[in-house]
């Protein structure tokens, strides 16, 4: 949950990068965190297996600046996306703000996208939220991939968008649509605060 | 006098008095999910976020283990070093549960810590004053804000 301190004017929110294995969660992190000026940005954490697969998690705390004047922080953080790492996931999730949800592009990989979806709804339900009342925005990554790979958007968001949130075709490896989604979680975590609603 | 930095008032007093008694290196007061409410010795902000993701990511995993092992909870862990200790440890709070991550040096010890950090238990419970429903804080129209911050993040 979002931390607002009206004494000191600040805004710590928590946004969360969920898909399945190998989808580009950690990718995003590091484009991120390559592309931000160091004195925006910290330390990037990544608790990581001896062959570089997230075991808890990837942080990456971002210093976005003044928001409505108030010193406004975004925590970044990307779950492990091995099935096996449920419990990990979960613990991850919780107090998240916003959910960003990086699917693989790859047609081969739908039903492991589907699966980790209703895996999300199922982790935010044992933490007491409805995934409807989340901010949270969908990313297809590796659209840079043979086009006879990959499903285009248009029939991800068929497939995967039940609830018509905005949608980015990425290629986290490049930086196409990272921002983008970034810049969309962070106006519908932002908005909900400024609702007044508990993010 | 060592100076905290701290997101609410009331907890400046117990947390200066427990590193004036224990010389702790780097403290942190957080809530389970690393949100930072108070801390002393960091420089960067950004380094706080970093630690209190940790910490919060140690606390929940233990927490989760005892959960599978049907214990109520491990309050505290401890793990040394030649030349640091950290001692990490979650409680209740009228605010809450909170997490405390402390790190200390050889000129201090981890019974010292352990000592004063009940004290500094009981001084919260009696600073904490009751939760307030703060309004909405963001204005309305906080978008041209977040385009120009994130502009100059992607720069």
């Amino acid at each position: 949950m979002s931390l607002v301190n009206f004494t000191t004017r600040e805004i710590t929110c928590k946004i969360v990068y969920y898909g399945p294995g190998r989808s580009g969660k950690t990718t995003n992190l590091q484009y991120i965190y390559g592309r931000v000026p160091e004195e925006r940005r910290g330390r990037m954490v990544s608790l990581a297996t001896q062959t570089d697969r997230t075991l808890f998690f990837d942080f990456l705390p971002l210093e976005l600046g003044s928001i409505s004047g108030f010193a406004t922080r975004f925590q970044l953080y990307t779950v492990p996306g091995q099935v096996y790492y449920n419990a990990t996931r979960k613990l991850v999730l919780q107090g998240a703000d916003g959910v960003v949800f990086v699917g693989d592009s790859q047609a081969r990989q739908l039903d492991e996208n589907l699966e980790s979806l209703q895996n999300l709804q199922a982790n935010l339900l044992e933490h007491g939220i409805d995934v409807r009342e989340v901010p949270y925005v969908l990313q297809y990554n590796k659209q840079d991939l043979p086009r006879d790979l990959i499903l285009t958007p248009q029939e991800l968001d068929d497939q995967l968008n039940f609830r018509a949130v905005p949608s980015y075709g990425a290629a986290a490896v490049t930086g196409q649509g990272v921002f983008e989604t970034l810049r969309a979680v962070s106006e519908r975590v932002l908005r909900k605060l400024s609702e007044g609603a508990p993010a | 006098m060592r100076r905290a930095r701290v997101i609410e008032p009331w907890l400046r007093e117990p947390l200066e008095r427990f590193l004036g008694e224990t010389g702790a290196r780097l403290a942190l007061l957080m809530t389970p999910a690393g949100q930072v409410l108070a801390q002393y010795g960091f420089v960067r902000a950004v380094d706080v976020m970093a630690a209190a993701a940790l910490g919060a990511g140690i606390a929940a995993s233990t927490g989760e283990l005892a959960r599978m092992l049907e214990e109520r909870s491990f309050r505290a862990l401890n793990h040394q070093s030649p030349r640091h200790g950290i001692f990490l440890a979650q409680f209740d709070s009228p605010r809450g549960a909170l997490l405390a991550l402390v790190v200390y040096g050889p000129d201090s010890s981890i019974g010292l810590v352990q000592l004063f950090f009940e004290e500094l238990v009981g001084d919260l419970a009696q600073a904490a004053p009751p939760a307030s429903r703060d309004a909405p804080a963001l204005a309305a129209d906080f978008e041209r804000d977040l385009n120009g911050s994130l502009a100059t993040l992607f720069r």
